[in-house]
């Protein structure tokens, strides 16, 4: 059983990073970066090409990630494989040692620096994450038998953000059928939005992590509002930073979302905390000295 | 219907740099509502030619470009003005270029237009694309078609990028899913929809090139597999 999964079941609250691979060969800054943040999380999510932007696989991050004692979680997305290269890519991770997933349907290719790519989306995430529930009862998309059975822990996304909000729920609900584990959310601001998913989420009996981003820059708060799928940043909040220059930027940055995760433990909103599109360590120090965990 | 659009002049010179002689062949069905296979289409060709300086020594406007047959015995009539000609021009949808194709093997014939989409037309001349001839249609459950609406043909519901109801793709759009379900609460069929997954889908359905010998009838054939014949 993985870390991240017996930490979950046992209840405990977990603290999760997101890394993106390098775009390129060299891997040192990558594989410095994943050891100062061995001592701070529980696992390491690697995205696969977010964004669209073309960048080394997260399988093979994961596979550093694992040579260096670190249990990774893989992110996979039905953007730039079909059923076939999926269900092959899953079996070699599987063989190389990975059994964290987190499964998605992936941001479309228009969105990314190669938008002349031929978006493939061969299947949705629901129905990838009835896949892994085949591989984990030895049977492939289509029912035929393998000659073993996978041990995956896998979750899917929810973005208890959008608007209007009934359809996600209703996806949440489909996935958790098709199998889904656990869940990571779509970067949260505002942790009323995150109450009433998880009002409505605690019925079913599933674990979800909250995804928090440390603001850093003005221009990253745009950045995420204006460009990146499924993220709206509150207007208020947009407002507030305005008025401050760079400095106090980043001193309120790791304030807000300090006070965001210390409201999410406190109330025992969710069983875990996911942080997204960071670049520099230094920053999940601060922020997880600041909490204390 | 199938939608077209007219090529940039810069693409047809290069294809006619060392022809002098066309013959021009429009179609009145799809060419004709998109304005790209016309009788005023065909004259407007006909004049760049001329003032390009090469001859136009005929023209014609099949009734239906993409039947073979038909379209051979239309342009019967037209045998001297086409021997005359080194090349044809087509001024219709790929199908009804490649009618030409086959029955002038040994002219070169140019394809005037773009094919772009199967699409409905929502006022004059403003086209949507609706149908990806995806070989198994969904619409009696959802209302709208997902899989040429939505840019990832989701089949199940929303990704988590729609932003106040747009599509992550094109905000300018609303997102295929959001008014998919609209549709299904409408029809009171939303938790019959969450009882079952769509798909995975049979892409098989449609790989090219596909072939189809119709039938009319209902009686029988309805409920056949064929697969399993
Ligand atoms: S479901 Fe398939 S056949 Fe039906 S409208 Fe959509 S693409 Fe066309
Ligand atoms: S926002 Fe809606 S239409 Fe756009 S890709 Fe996502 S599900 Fe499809």
């Amino acid at each position: 059983m993985s870390n991240l999964k017996k930490k979950l079941v046992n209840g405990e609250f977990v603290v999760t990073a997101e890394l993106t691979p390098p775009k390129g060969p060299e891997i040192n800054q990558m594989i410095d970066k994943l050891k100062e943040l061995k001592p701070l999380v529980d696992a390491v999510n690697f995205t696969d090409n977010p964004s669209g932007k073309m960048r080394m696989c997260s399988l093979a991050a994961c596979k550093i990630s694992l040579d260096l004692g670190f249990e990774p979680v893989l992110q996979m997305t039905c953007r730039d494989r079909n059923r076939i290269g999926i269900q092959s890519d899953l079996l070699g991770a599987h063989a190389l040692g990975i059994r964290n997933l987190l499964l998605m349907t992936g941001d479309h290719p228009i969105l990314g620096d190669q938008k002349e790519a031929k978006p493939v989306y061969d299947i949705d995430s629901s129905i990838l994450i009835r896949l892994i529930n085949n591989l984990n009862n030895g049977l492939d998309i289509n029912g035929n038998r393998l000659n073993g059975k996978t041990e995956f822990f896998y979750g899917g996304v929810v973005n208890p953000n959008a608007e209007p909000l009934i359809p996600q729920l209703k996806r949440f609900e489909q996935k958790l059928k098709m199998g889904a584990e656990f869940f990571q959310t779509q970067m949260i601001f505002e942790i009323e939005k995150l109450e009433k998913f998880m009002d409505y989420a605690q019925r079913f009996n599933t674990k979800v992590i909250a995804g928090v981003v440390i603001i850093r820059s003005k221009k990253m708060l745009h950045y995420l509002n204006s460009k990146v799928p499924g993220v709206s940043v509150p207007k208020w909040l947009i407002d507030k930073i305005e008025g401050f220059n760079d400095e106090d930027v980043e001193k309120f940055g790791i304030d807000f979302t300090a006070k965001l995760i210390l409201n999410i433990m406190e109330k025992k909103i969710c069983h875990g905390i996911h942080l997204m599109a960071f670049s520099k360590v230094e920053e999940v120090k601060n922020l997880l000295n600041y909490i204390k965990i | 219907m199938i939608v077209s659009n007219r090529k940039d002049l810069k693409e047809i010179e290069k294809y006619i740099e060392n022809l002098d002689k066309f013959f021009l062949i429009g179609c009145s069905e799809c060419a004709t509502l998109c304005g790209t296979g016309n009788e005023e289409a065909i004259l407007n060709l006909k004049q760049w030619l001329e003032d390009n300086h090469k001859k136009v020594t005929g023209w014609m406007i099949a009734k239906t470009g993409c039947q073979i047959l038909g379209t051979k015995r239309e342009l019967s009539q037209y045998k001297e003005a086409i021997e005359q000609a080194q090349c044809i021009m087509v001024l219709s949808c790929g199908a009804g270029t490649q009618t030409i194709t086959e029955l002038f093997e040994e002219k070169p014939v140019i394809p005037l237009n773009d094919t772009l989409f199967i699409g409905n037309m929502r006022r004059f001349r403003e086209f949507e694309e609706r149908c990806r001839a995806c070989g198994e249609c969904f619409l009696a459950i959802t209302g709208v078609c997902v899989v040429t609406l939505c840019p990832k043909s989701m089949l199940n519901g929303p990704c988590g990028g729609y932003k106040e109801g747009r599509c992550e793709v094109n905000p300018l759009r609303k997102c295929a899913w959001i008014i998919a379900y609209e549709t299904l609460e409408k029809r009171g069929l939303m938790e019959k929809f969450y009882e079952n997954i769509l798909g995975p889908k049979d892409w098989s359905k449609a790989n090219s090139p596909r072939q189809l010998k119709a039938s009319t009838g209902y009686s029988k054939s309805k409920t056949e597999d064929p697969k399993e014949k």
